[in-house]
C-alpha cells in the first residue's frame, strides 16, 4: 500500500496514488501529472515516482 | 512586531514577520510543530482484521490520518479530569467495519463526534478481497506534535530571513548574475540590474548572483550585494489537515503568550 504521508514532510500523499496510477498507465509524463496533483517538493514525489504495489501479490496469503 | 500576510489559505500560508528577534521566530517556529495540539487516533481495538496488512501496520496507518481538530470543544487528554482514562471531554471513539472487495479508505472511519473525523475521506487504508474483513475501534484524542509527529498540525513549517538585494555603482548590467540566479528573480535595466516585480520574497539567499559577479573579473567585491534582514523572517508554514493555517498561527502565538505569562508570575513570585 501506498503510505498515508510523505516521509520527509509530512504531506497526505496517498490520495493522489490512485490518479497517478491511471494517468501513467496511460503513457502520461509523470512530470506532468505530479505537477497537476500538486505535488511541489521533490520529497513528495519521489514517494509517488518510486512506489511498487505488492498488496495483490500479498493478498492471496492470509 | 508586525505580521503580513502575501498569501492565507486553508492549507498553506505565507507571511512577513517583521520586527521580531530571530529567537522569537525560532520560537514561533518551534511552537506551530510541536506544540499546537490535533486529534489523532492513538488506540485501537481490533475485532477482526483478515487483510493482508499486520495489524501494526494497519494501526500505523490509521494513526497518521489527519482528524479535523476542534481545539475549542475538547481538552487534552492529560489535563483532563478523567487522569487518562479517556472520556467524552478528552476522546473521540471512531469505528469501522469493512468487508471486501474494496478498498478501504478514511471515509469509512464513522466518528461519534460531528467535528472531529477524518480530513480527507479518500486515504487508502488497506485493500480487501473477498472473504476478506477489517472490523475495528479506535480512540483519538489530543496531543502535542512532541510526543509524535500525527499530533503535529504542521507539515512544512519554516522561515527564512527577508533578503535584501542592492547594487552598488560598479555594476554595469553585464547580465551574468541574471544568468545564474536559479529562482529568476534578476534581470537587466538599462546598464544596471534589476528585480523582477514582487520576485524579492521568492531569494533563496543562495549568493550564485555574488559568486558570478566575482568571476567577471571585477574585483576582490562583487558589484550585487545580498544581506539578509535580521529582524523580519519570512515564513512559511502548511497544514497538515487537522487546522486551518491561520489557527494554527494563532494557536502557537498563544501558546509563547500563555509560557511567558507563567514565567512572569514565576519569578515575581520569587521576588516576593
Amino acid at each position: 500500500m501506498i503510505p498515508v504521508r510523505c516521509f520527509t514532510c509530512g504531506k497526505v500523499i496517498s490520495t493522489a496514488y490512485e490518479e497517478y496510477k491511471r494517468r501513467r498507465d496511460e503513457n502520461e509524463d509523470p512530470k506532468k501529472i505530479l505537477d497537476d496533483l500538486g505535488m511541489d517538493r521533490y520529497c513528495c514525489r519521489c514517494m509517488l515516482l518510486t512506489h511498487k504495489e505488492i498488496i495483490d501479490e500479498l493478498n492471496p496469503y492470509q | 512586531m508586525k505580521i503580513e500576510f502575501s498569501s492565507l489559505e486553508e492549507g498553506s500560508a505565507s507571511f512577513a514577520l517583521d520586527d521580531a528577534s530571530i529567537a522569537f521566530a525560532n520560537a514561533l517556529r518551534r511552537a506551530m510543530i510541536s506544540e499546537v495540539m490535533a486529534f489523532a487516533i492513538e488506540d485501537v481495538k481490533i475485532y477482526d482484521n483478515a487483510s493482508a496488512l499486520f495489524d501494526e501496520i494497519l494501526t500505523h496507518r490509521l494513526g497518521l490520518i489527519p482528524l479535523v481538530t476542534d481545539p475549542d470543544s475538547f481538552v487534552p487528554r492529560s489535563k483532563c479530569s478523567c487522569n487518562g482514562a479517556g472520556c467524552t471531554r478528552c476522546t473521540v471513539t471512531l469505528t469501522m467495519s469493512v468487508e471486501g472487495p474494496c478498498m478501504v479508505t478514511s471515509g469509512d472511519l464513522i466518528s461519534q463526534d460531528s467535528v472531529v473525523r477524518p480530513a480527507l475521506d479518500n486515504i487508502p487504508i488497506v485493500k480487501l478481497e473477498k472473504n476478506q474483513k477489517v472490523v475495528i475501534e479506535a480512540q483519538a484524542y489530543m496531543e502535542r506534535g512532541m510526543e509524535h509527529a500525527k499530533w503535529s498540525p504542521t507539515t512544512i513549517c519554516g522561515y527564512k530571513n527577508y533578503p535584501i538585494i542592492t547594487h552598488d555603482d560598479r555594476c554595469d548590467g553585464c547580465g551574468l548574475c541574471v544568468e545564474v540566479c536559479p529562482k529568476e528573480i534578476l534581470l537587466v535595466k538599462g546598464s544596471a540590474i534589476g528585480l523582477k516585480d514582487g520576485a524579492l520574497e521568492s531569494c533563496s539567499l543562495c549568493r550564485l548572483c555574488e559568486q558570478a559577479c566575482l568571476n567577471s573579473g571585477i574585483g576582490d567585491e562583487p558589484a550585487i550585494h545580498i544581506k539578509m534582514d535580521d529582524r523580519r523572517f519570512l515564513f512559511t508554514v502548511e497544514s497538515a489537515g487537522a487546522l486551518p493555517t491561520v489557527r494554527i498561527i494563532k494557536q502557537g502565538l498563544l501558546f509563547l503568550k500563555n509560557q511567558s505569562d507563567e514565567l512572569y508570575e514565576a519569578l515575581s513570585e520569587i521576588r516576593g
